[in-house]
Order: structure tokens, then sequence, then C-alpha cells
């Protein structure tokens, strides 16, 4: 009688073990290869999503016969797996479009240091760590978008300005829990020092058009529907609007202009896309023939141009839309820092009541 | 606890250790609400948590009241009249279920804002300039919105098939005993149909509370944002643990009140009994206000979102890699299928435990199970990568005796995602076929006993027959669940796999709703088809 | 002795009180008990006792030789050869009428197992309902449906838990006395629970009255009255005693 009961269980184990076998397979075929030292796969953790990216991961594949196998996920959550793998992680590269979090991949010692003649020559050393632990591949830079009817861009100046009280009950941003505004202020309390951002962080909330809500996208949105009449976006969000599918976005960011502040004082905040080799990575080699394939310029145009972001290669230039925006100053800091004050800026939009 | 029964060995085996290794990866989060607290954790305390938790209680209170208002009203509609379009609303009404929230959230921003068809349409075809503040629905009652539409299924299934079938003479003898329709429904409808309310709100309550996609994207800071913020934002673990673990307290206390409210009275009927409730025919405008009503809710809950889902489809239609989809969507029925079936049978082996064993231990090991509905996505998944880290180093001398030359096995292939997935969904799949066991009581059991055949032929011969609409009704929930799925998904797949939900997902989070649509309605298709088949099959069973 | 019920005691999980103290009985072969009592007297305790869907706290269960219960000794249901009906019958939902009587007699040959579904099909006049399912019975067959499951596989004892509190009053009359042909007719050791006194005077060889998990009673049914008459015993139904008296029945 018993046996209908054993018969279940041992069907569940049977279906757990096939699917374990199935992936079993696939990995001892690469471990195979490690031993010998060729290994032809590189197995990437990205934060990063684009449907081009796969494109480019086929063409490394082609190139190089170095097959780029994918997990694409959340930063946070990516780092805390590689984090709880330890040593026996798969992971060889660590991809993420935020420098805040390359900078914890390093403080929680996940990557490692690489050296590489071609990287240094691709990747300009104010956008790779001081240690080499991670490379910078695209940058972008978080403006301000204003309303052409209603604001004149001479009226713009910096970040600080909007904090005026003529901006009052003009200012759009979205929430404290993106890590784009995390990073921005990130960076102030990097210039200005603690004190001074919060300062810059509480007269924000006080001109807040409406409570933080949506993306940045609808920031722009909403400049257009009336609710405020500048916003802080970043670049490839407007880039994007631009280039929409539906003819009503497209009309709303004809009807915005970008303006880059602090031009005249420290600087537009910019930040990157980047990725590191992770220390216990077994592919190392491949991951960074991968990295260098990223940053060469045959691959940056598109990797850059794919989300209307800057290439970090200096030999490659801009695609037309962001050159008809111009060229202009960036912060002076190291980008690391904007990892190194992230908690401390969470705690000041908390503090100030920045939602 | 003394042994009534002696050969139930089988059983409880299985189900004590199905019942552990559903608890393990919790344990990790139970224990984190020992720890001391940090300065992280104080800083919480004092400028955000009250806020952030006034905001879930909000949240779910509002949305168990409009889903109730809703689901109930119309099982009430469906179960007691007949009106034009009946039979065709009593299925409909379960699609919303079909769509992901977080879809839903995108999709109504993406109509209602600026750029959206309503403002647009209003701007450009009437000359009209409302104001855009009456559109916003990035709020906190336009996230109760988007729950109470797409989670109202929940409260309504389980109520339509209770009334339809438990309450003819109690609803016939008010009915002689002079009683209205609107007395009848809020004096004998309401309370009688308490425990089916109970089981349908609870599970909106635990969706709600662990939902993030919603909350996050409308700009609604609530606990799930506390802990996400620490765990994040501050990188503490520990208070995000600690948060978890209150969390999780909390749904505790809900289960409990829900097991008493429940009471001890066996709520189980003998089937040869029950005589179906005789419908009355409603005509003229009473007859189009239910029809109508019951329209308004499903064009809102399905029909509008979904045709703007087409739309966008259509004018993306072109621009986005299509050659992988039939990949995905095998990927997906994959594992929905493989987890809502391992989730059936461990219920049923779970549920068979909790009812032969006496005694309030016994009783309470099974509700331990339920445990990880509550939990954050995330938070599961760096549950079980632990658990399963910790697994594949205690079998690294047979990998290596094996021949592998890796030492994860288990943590990079399938059975990652499929475990964490039992441990997510356990409940829906338990909940229905707990039920399922409470509505066939004990006395078939007990007869085919005292006829001679055992517990395991019993349960063969006699339960699982008599509990096949909950075998697949909970099947079909967990299977739709899972299709809807997302942190988990993301965190724990192994290489190269990608499913639809991650697709709908990576374009939605990089703000692109309309690339998404293709993905969105592809699993909705998908649910609605099963539960067309659930619904059809259930019709069979009751003619 | 063919059922030896000795010093059995029981209580429920959640319960102060025992529901059952020290209950002793002794039955013969053939004999027809009724339990009588108040609900919540113990009475169906008894029954699900005997068929072991309840364990004793202590005490000894003996049917025809063989231990049941004891210190050592907890047979379960499906191996007591007890037949139960149950009082809303317990049919198979999704069984036909000839699929529930068949369902005990697994063990028999084929040709054994359809012979004997005529044989008890016949016993309870129901030769043409086979094909049917429950439902679409009425209270009265479904009665002798259950009746006949539990008689199929040739028990040793068959227990009925209230045969006829879900019958209407005509119908019980009825019953009551189909009843006692199908139980002397097979020849059946059997126990009836019953809270009403007519019942288990027509029916029973003797009765058992309970009261809060305490025997009140034993003895047949002609004794009883004369117990109403010379004790302070109360009988269940009021003016029992004078309508016996008076014939009235």
């Amino acid at each position: 009688m018993k046996k209908y009961l054993f018969l279940v269980i041992a069907l569940t184990a049977l279906i757990l073990a096939a699917c374990g076998g199935q992936a079993k397979e696939e990995k001892t075929e690469s471990e195979t290869a490690t031993e010998t030292n060729e290994s032809k796969e590189v197995n990437l953790y990205t934060a990063r999503h684009y449907d081009v990216d796969d494109e480019l991961y086929a063409k490394f594949e082609e190139e190089t016969g170095i097959k780029v196998n994918v997990i694409k996920g959340e930063a946070d959550e990516l780092l805390e797996r590689i984090k709880r793998e330890g040593d026996a992680t798969e992971a060889d590269l660590f991809l993420t479009a935020d420098a805040g979090r390359l900078y914890r991949a390093k403080a929680d010692d996940l990557l490692q240091p690489v050296s590489s003649d071609l990287l240094d020559e691709q990747v300009p050393a104010n956008f790779q760590d001081t240690d080499q632990m991670w490379y910078g591949l695209t940058k972008r830079a978080r403006v301000i978008l204003y309303d052409k009817e209603t604001v004149q861009p001479d009226e713009l100046s910096t970040y600080e300005a909007l904090t005026e009280e003529k901006w009052n009950g003009r200012v759009l941003i979205r929430s404290s829990e993106n890590v784009y505004n995390q990073s921005l202020l990130a960076s102030f309390i990097e210039i200005d020092g603690e004190e001074q951002a919060k300062e810059w962080a509480a007269g924000m909330v006080n001109n807040f058009a409406r409570d933080p809500e949506g993306g940045d996208r609808d920031q722009a949105k909403a400049i257009a529907a009336g609710i405020g009449d500048v916003a802080i976006m970043n670049t490839y969000y407007f880039g994007q609007m631009l280039n929409s599918e539906d003819p009503e976005e497209v009309k709303v960011a004809e009807g915005l202009g970008i303006f880059f502040p602090n031009q005249d004082t420290t600087g537009t905040h910019v930040n990157v896309s980047g990725a590191g080799v992770v220390k216990a990575s077994k592919n190392k080699d491949n991951a960074i023939k991968l990295l260098e394939f990223l940053s060469a310029p045959e691959a940056q145009e598109t990797f850059a141009s794919a989300n209307y972001e800057y290439p970090v290669n200096e030999n490659v230039e801009p695609s037309e839309l962001l050159q008809s925006w111009g060229e202009f100053k960036e912060q002076d800091i190291p980008l690391s820092t904007l990892g190194e004050h992230n908690a401390k800026s969470i705690l000041i939009f908390n503090e100030v009541g920045w939602k | 606890m003394q042994h009534r029964f002696t050969n139930i060995n089988a059983w409880t085996v299985s189900a004590v250790i199905i019942i552990f290794l559903l608890f393990l990866p919790n344990l990790t989060i139970v224990t984190g609400l020992f720890t001391p607290s940090n300065e992280n954790w104080e800083h919480m305390k004092e400028f955000v948590l009250w806020g952030f938790m006034k905001n879930s209680l909000i949240l779910t209170a509002a949305s168990a009241f409009f889903t109730i208002l809703i689901g109930l009203s119309l099982a009430w509609l469906i179960a007691q009249y007949d009106f034009p379009m009946r039979h065709f609303l009593k299925w409909a009404l379960i699609l919303p279920l079909s769509i992901p929230p977080f879809i839903g959230a995108y999709t109504y921003h993406g109509m209602l804002s600026y750029t959206g068809v309503i403002q647009t349409t209003l701007r450009e075809n009437f000359g009209m300039a409302i104001n855009p503040a009456y559109f916003d629905i990035m709020n906190l009652p336009g996230a109760v919105f988007i729950y109470t539409m797409f989670l109202f299924p929940y409260v309504y299934s389980i109520a339509q098939v209770y009334l339809s079938r438990q309450s003819a003479s109690l609803i016939e003898s008010t009915r002689i005993l002079g009683k209205g329709p609107w007395k009848t429904f809020f004096q004998v409808v309401l309370p009688i149909s308490r425990i089916s309310i109970i089981a349908g709100a609870s599970l909106v309550v635990l969706e709600v509370l662990n939902d993030y996609g919603v909350v996050k994207y409308y700009g609604v800071q609530t606990f799930t944002t506390a802990i996400f913020q620490s765990w994040f934002g501050l990188g503490d673990i520990e208070s995000a643990i600690k948060l978890a673990a209150s969390l999780m307290g909390f749904v505790i206390l809900i289960l409990m009140i829900e097991k008493i409210l429940r009471g001890r009275r066996q709520y189980s009927y003998s089937s040869t009994k029950v005589r179906p409730l005789p419908l009355i025919p409603l005509s003229g405008w009473k007859a189009a206000a239910a029809t109508g009503y019951g329209f308004v809710i499903l064009s809102l809950a399905f029909v509008i979102p979904v045709a703007q889902l087409i739309d966008w489809t259509v004018l993306t239609y072109g621009t986005i890699p299509m050659g992988e989809f039939m990949n995905y969507v095998k990927n997906s029925v994959f594992v929905a299928g493989l987890s809502a079936t391992l989730i059936i049978v461990f219920a049923l082996i779970v549920g068979n435990f909790a009812r032969m064993v006496r005694g309030r231990l016994g009783k309470l090991l099974p509700r331990l199970t339920v445990l990880g509905y509550s939990i954050p996505g995330a938070v599961i998944a760096v549950a079980v990568v632990t658990a399963f880290i910790g697994l594949d180093r205690f079998l690294t001398p047979f990998y290596v005796w094996a021949g592998f030359s890796t030492t994860l096995v288990l943590s990079v292939s399938i059975v990652l995602l499929v475990t964490a997935y039992i441990i997510r969904f356990f409940a829906i799949g338990y909940n229905s076929i707990e039920t399922g066991y409470d509505k066939i009581g004990t006395d078939f059991r007990d007869a085919s006993r005292t006829l001679g055949l055992g517990v395991t032929k019993t349960f063969f011969k006699v339960d699982m027959p008599m509990m096949k609409g909950a075998i697949i009704s909970g099947f079909i929930l967990v299977f739709i669940d899972v299709l809807k799925e997302i942190p988990l998904t993301l965190i724990l797949r192994p290489f190269n796999f990608d499913t639809l939900s991650t697709k709908a997902f990576q374009y939605a989070s990089d703000e692109k709703i309309m690339e998404a649509s293709q993905a969105s309605l592809l699993i909705i298709g998908i649910s609605a088809l099963a539960i067309v088949f659930f619904y059809k099959f259930l019709e069979r069973e009751l003619d | 002795m063919f059922v030896a019920i000795e010093d059995v005691c029981f209580s429920y999980t959640d319960a102060k009180t025992r529901a059952l103290d020290n209950f002793t009985l002794k039955i013969e072969k053939g004999e027809v008990i009724s339990i009588l009592g108040r609900s919540g007297s113990g009475k169906s305790t008894v029954l699900r006792l005997l068929a072991g869907l309840e364990k004793p706290e202590k005490g000894r269960l003996v049917i025809q030789d063989e231990v049941l219960f004891d210190d050592k000794t907890f047979l379960q249901p499906e191996k007591r050869g007890i037949g139960m009906v149950f009082q809303d019958y317990a049919l198979f939902p999704h069984l036909t009428v000839a699929e529930n009587i068949l369902f005990g007699l697994f063990r028999m040959k084929k040709a054994a197992k359809k012979k004997r579904l005529q044989e008890v099909l016949e016993l309870v006049e129901l030769q043409d309902f086979g094909k049917r399912y429950p439902h679409q019975l009425s209270g009265g067959q479904q009665q002798r449906v259950a009746i006949a499951r539990a008689v199929a596989p040739n028990p040793h004892l068959i227990l009925l838990d209230e045969p006829f509190s879900n019958l209407d009053a005509e119908l019980q009359g009825k019953i009551r006395e189909e009843l006692r042909d199908i139980l002397k007719k097979a020849n059946i050791t059997s126990i009836f629970v019953t809270h009403d006194e007519k019942d288990a005077h027509i029916l029973a060889d003797r009765i058992v009255k309970l009261k809060d998990g305490r025997i009140e009673f034993v003895g047949r049914p002609c004794d009883m009255l004369d117990t109403y008459r010379q004790t302070g015993i109360q009988p269940l139904t009021d003016g029992f005693v004078e309508k016996s008296l008076t014939g009235v029945n």
C-alpha cells in the first residue's frame, strides 16, 4: 500500500535529478575546458539588459570562439548572489550601470585587479578604478530638462540654484529610492561636504512640484502636463524619448530643452556603466578579453548608442544626437566616491523627507 | 503526544521532511529577529519606519476591503441571479488574475499619463485640457486600485464556488422569512461566506505585503521599501533581515487570526446532500445593471489593459527581436508546470498529514510552510542561495567522486529556482488542497478504512478523486503565479535562461513599457488559457 | 463472549472531561445492541473506538478472541473487520451504488464479488439501482446502500451511527422495520446508536443507556420500563413510559 507514496516521492526525486542533470551536463563541458586551460566560455552577471548587448556577445563569440553565458538581473541582487557563492561562484565578470555598485563590489572584496595595456588605452584613467578593479564602459550625465515655453535657459545655472525661492513648486525629480539620485547626492557630499549636501536635499524637497513618483521619463511628461517646469533626468532617457515609437512621447521630448548644470562651477554629474572581473573567476583571461572587446571602438559605438549614452573610449565619437547637445564639463571626482557616500546619502534623504 | 495511528509513518516522515525543507531557508530570517540593533536600524526607526508601516497597513487594509467588496458582490450576483451574459462573466471574471500587477501598474500609468491615450484623445479630439493631476494614478490610492483590480479574483473565485454550492437552504430560508436581497446579503451571505472571504482576502493581503514592483514604480513607500533600503542602500543585511522577520511575525499573526476565525468547527459537507441554488432570473433594468456591473469590472481589470498592450505591441512590432520568444514560452511553461506539480504533490502529502495528526503542534507545523508567501521574493532568494551553497558544500565529496570538477552543481541549476518557487508559492497550493480536505471532511476516509483500505490506498481511491477540483484549481493558481513571478526568476535562474516574465520585466524596468507588451501579452494569454481550461473542466465535473 | 469491551477510557484532545469513563460491555453473537443517550453522552465515541477511528487511553477490546486493543496492541481500522454505517452515510459521491458496495470487496475474486454484490443488493432490495450515483437516490435508498456497503464484506460486527436521524418520520417507521429484518436475516452482531427511546425499544435486544460517559442502565427493553418506574432515571423522551403503557406506539 505504501508503495504508492514511495512511487510519488521517487518520481519527485527523479524529476529533480533530471533537472539537476541537465545543468550538470552543461557545466561539465565548461569545466573540462577550464582544466585544460583553454576555456571557451565566460560567465557574465549583468544588470544591463539591452537587446543590443546580446548581439555584441554573439559577435564576441564569433570573433574569439568564446561563448558568453549571461545571467541578467538587478545589480544589488546579483552582487548578493556573488557574495553568497563565494569562492565557488561561476561568475567571471560583473557588469552594472552605476559606479556606486562597482564600488560596493570592490569594497565587499568581490573583484580582482586586472592589468591590460589595451584596456588602459581604451578606457581613460578617470573612468577606471584606482586599483584597476573595474573599468567604465559607457557614461551619461544627470542634467536639467526645462520647459521651452516657460523657462529660458539663462535662468538656469546650477543644481544648487534649483533650491532657490524662484523654483518653489516647479521642480520635478524621482524618488530617492533610485540609485541615480543617491549617486547625485553622494557626489555633492564629496564636493561640498555633508552639511551643504543635506541643505541642498532639503531645499529640493521644499521646491518639489509634487511628491516624487515614477521614473525619469515620467518627470519629463510631468513638465509637458504642466505640473512642473524643470526636471532632473539622465541624458539617455531624453534620448530614448526623442526616438520613441510613441509619437506622443516624441512630442513631449521636443517641447523640452536640455541644460548641463554647474558648467562654471563644479561640473555636471556623470556616472558610468562598467564592469569588473570577479575575484573568484575561473575564466579570468576570457573575462579580460570581453572587457577589451566592449571598450574597443567597434563595440563602443553600438554599446553606447544603443542607449543614447556617451562612449568612454575617446577615439569614438558620440552619436549625432549627443553631439548636438554639445560638449560639457564633468564633475572632477573619483567615481568610487559615489559608492563611498551611498549609505550616507540615503540617510540624508530619509532625514529631509525626500520620498 | 500519543500516537493514535501507528502506520502513518511513510506519510509522517515525508510530510515532516517537506515541512522542514520548506521552512529551513526561513530559519535564517527568523534568527535575524534576535540580532542586536545597530545604527542603521535606529536611524530607520527614527525617520522612516513608522511612515512606511502606516502606508503598508493602509495599503493592505484598503486592498483587502475593496477586493472583498468587488469579489464578494460579483460572486453573489453570479451565484444567485440569472442575467444576460452571466455564463460568460462567471469564468471571465477570473481572467484579471492572469495580468501581473506590475504590468497592470505600468499599463495603467501608460494610459493615464500625459502622453497616454486618454489625455491625448481629450486634448486633441475634444480640445479639453483637463488638469493632469486628475489622471495621476501614481500614489497610494492608485496602488490600491491596481491591487484591487488584479487581485479581486482571489476572493471572487473562492466565494463564488462556496456560495453556489453550499448555501442553498440558508439563503432560501432567509428569503422565505421575508428578507429582501440587500438584507439577505448583509445578514446572511456575508457572515456565512466568512471562511471563503478570509481565505481569498488573506491571499490578497500576503500578495500586497510582499509586492515591490507596483509600489516602487508608484512611489509609495512601504515596509518592503524599508527592507530593500537597508539591504541594498545601506548594505546592512542584518537590519533588512530584522525587518523581514518583523514582517513575517505580522503575517503569522494574520494567519493565526484566520485560523481562529475559522474556528474549530468542521466546515465539511457530504456532497450527496448538497443541492444547487436555483437561480433567480433578473429582468429589465436590474438585469442590465447586473450585466453592466460585471462588464465594468471586467473591462477595468482585463479588457482595457489588454487592449492597450495589444495597441503597444502593434506599435512596436518589428523593433524588438522576436526570434527567441518560442524559447521563452517553453521555459516559462516548463518551470511553471514543474513547480506547480511539485507543490501540489507536496501539499497533498502535508495536508493529509495535517488531518491525521492530533494535537496543537501537529496542526501548527503545516502552517509554517506558508510563511514563504509573506516574504519579499528577493529575501527568499538570498535565503535559498545560502541554503543551496551549504548543500553543495556538503555534497562536494560526492561531486568529486562523480567526476564533476565544479563544486556548485545544484546552486547553478534550475533546481535552485524551482525550490525557491516551491517555498514562495507553497501557500497558494496548500490553501487549495487544505480547503479540499476540509470540504470532504473525515467521514469518507473513515468509511473507506472500515471497509478495509489503509491510509495510502484510501488516499488514492477516495481522497484524490473527490478532491479533483481542489487539485486542479491549486495547480492552475500556482502555475499562473509562477508564470508572473519576477524577483526570484531574475536572480536565481541558470545561465542563459530567460522566461516571459524576465523579458517583460527587462523592458519595463528600463521604462520601456511598450516594448514589454509582447512578453506581457504572452504571459496573459497562457494564463488565460489555463483559466479557461480549468473552468471547462470544473463545468464538466459539476454536470 | 463474542465482543468484549473492558474498562475503556477515552477523552478528546482538547476536552477537560472524559468522553467515556470505564466503559464495559459484553455482547453475544447475533445480538442487536442499542446505545441510547443524549448528544454528548459519549455514545458515538463507543462506535468510533470499536471501529479503530479513535484510540482509547486504556482498556481492552476483543472480538471473537482477537484483541483489537490493549496495552500492546492497536489494530488499524482496516484490519478489524468491522462494518460501519455513518450518520450521513458517507457514500462516495464519485462512485456508483455498485462501486460503493464493491469498494470493500477488493480481496475477493471477480466472480465472487459479482455474486456478493447481487446478494446484498437483494438484501436491501435495490437490485435495479446499481448503476445510479448516490445523489440520484432518495434518503431512504441512500441509507440502504450504506447498510449494503457495510454488510457486504461480511463483518463480524456492524456499527450504525444514528441510522434514522436523516429520515422523515414516516420513512423512519418503515426503515426501522426493514433494518430489523435485514439485520436478523444477515445474522450479524450489531450496535446502533440513537437518541430516540422508541428506536431502541423496537430494534434492540438489549439497551445500554449512557450519561456523561458512564453507563446508567443495561438491560432488555422490557426491563427498562421497570427501571424508569422504580428509579429516578428519566427517559429521554417525555411521557415515554406512559405511552408505552397505553400501547400507543
